[in-house]
């Protein structure tokens, strides 16, 4: 549980960053939040039916889709769960992978809620 | 310059196809490795390319391994942009025929900055490409009239005559002299003469088809090699070419100069077992008939066959 402990050293957004990322794009930013809303349900889905399934290296394949996705995003605290969980595939450990996906879902809520206020900040 | 970018994950494909465009690259973006792959394999397809490693259908390294096994495409330099970044993954990855290598989240100013490494790597490749173009051209063609030169047309002749015999097609062989040529040099210098050569080049190739070979022979001297030609056309071929030098004067530095052109030809179907050398020969002697009969026209090196017809010959002129 240490990896997941740490997780909260960080921000659950780290706004400089994606700033920079966007090169201060607000009208990219926003588009950017709308695309990972449209694909966070159906990835999650996924994820969840491939662990049903025992498809670990689907499971894999997908957590690693949401690191990548979150870490776009500078959601360091939920692409830092999902890195968790990718680990948790590939080593097929499902121990406590249900609590991760849990915190997984509530890290990307506390995110999906930043990110919103964020988009309403930078508005020029 | 056109960039590929491949990767599943359509946040980062978002942010990366802005990233470049801002940059003025001319973004493909694609989903897949195999999409990708097929996107590099089109004939001018994008030379630069940014790949996900982990993607359905195909992964980066996939892409990468079909990239290499593209014979007929030129260099394509291929970032691999992933958050595999331990070293094994590294080096599996430059492995696997990648250029480059950057972990993901990645910064801006150092993707582009690589991304222009792998500019300046294609555009080396592109000098290299030109200077080797430009050395086969000056090793393959007469510098003055950009013709073949001697050894290519006698090899493409050879290469010809033995595609002849395996396909039983008839090919005709012009030697073609240009008459007093030596007086337009000695009377006007040898400037004005190659002007009339370039010029005479330039007629050789509009009176023949794009796939039938022209060579510079000699100093005066050209070797036409019509492929797929039959016999009963031939004379008709040979006087198109002469009727091309002499239809109309040659304009000159000197001024307007009528030249006339003197062609041997051999047309033959049936070449056995020739050598070129013999063959030359007997077209050369068709050719120094041609002169004794007067120049300016045409003659032949054997009877040649009319309409297919045995029965009916065009007479030696």
């Amino acid at each position: 549980m240490n990896q997941e402990r740490d997780y909260l050293a960080n921000a659950v957004l780290d706004c400089p960053d994606l700033l920079s990322r966007v090169d201060n794009d607000r009208d990219l930013l926003r588009e950017l939040i709308e695309i990972f809303k449209a694909e966070f349900p159906e990835l999650l889905n996924q994820l969840k039916g491939a662990v049903v399934r025992r498809e670990m290296k689907s499971a894999e394949n997908t957590c690693h889709s949401l690191k990548g996705m979150l870490s776009g995003l500078s959601g360091l605290r939920a692409s830092a769960v999902a890195a968790n969980l990718e680990r948790m595939c590939r080593d097929a450990d499902p121990l406590e992978f249900s609590v991760s996906l849990e915190l997984l879902e509530r890290e990307v809520g506390k995110l999906l809620s930043e990110l919103d206020i964020f988009a309403i900040e930078v508005q020029p | 310059m056109k960039i590929l970018i491949a990767d599943d994950d359509p946040i980062s494909r978002r942010l990366l196809e802005k990233t470049l465009e801002r940059e003025g690259f001319d973004v493909i973006a694609v989903d897949n490795g195999r999409s990708a792959l097929e996107r590099l394999s089109l004939p001018n397809g994008p030379r630069l390319a940014l790949l996900d490693w982990v993607m359905p259908e195909l992964d980066g390294i996939g892409v990468c391994l079909g990239v290499q096994k593209l014979h007929d495409r030129s260099y394509i330099h291929i970032v691999l942009l992933t958050s595999k970044g331990s070293k094994e993954d590294v080096v599996a990855g430059l492995n696997s025929g990648a250029n480059d290598y950057l972990t993901k989240p990645w910064d801006p100013a150092e993707l582009v900055a690589r991304l222009r490494v792998g500019q300046r790597v294609l555009q080396l490749e592109d000098g290299l490409v030109e200077a080797r173009e430009t050395m086969r051209f000056k090793a393959t063609h007469d510098s003055l009239t950009s013709l073949l030169n001697r050894g290519v047309i006698v090899d493409s002749l050879a290469r010809e005559l033995t595609r002849t015999r395996r396909e039983g097609r008839c090919t005709v062989v012009m030697l073609a002299d240009l008459d007093h040529f030596k007086a337009v040099n000695d009377g006007h210098g040898h400037l004005v003469g190659d002007e009339v050569l370039k010029e005479v080049a330039r007629r050789l190739l509009a009176s023949v088809r794009s796939y039938d070979l022209v060579g510079r022979y000699g100093g005066e001297e050209f070797l036409i090699v019509l492929n797929n030609c039959d016999s009963s056309q031939a004379f008709e071929r040979a006087e198109e070419v002469r009727r091309g030098i002499a239809g109309s004067p040659i304009q000159t530095s000197y001024g307007p100069l009528h030249i006339t052109m003197s062609i041997g030809v051999l047309a033959s179907r049936d070449w056995e077992l020739n050598l070129v050398e013999d063959i030359l020969s007997e077209t050369d002697s068709a050719l120094y008939k041609a002169k004794a009969d007067g120049r300016n026209c045409v003659s032949f090196a054997r009877p040649i066959l009319q309409g297919g017809s045995p029965n009916t010959l065009i007479n030696q002129l």
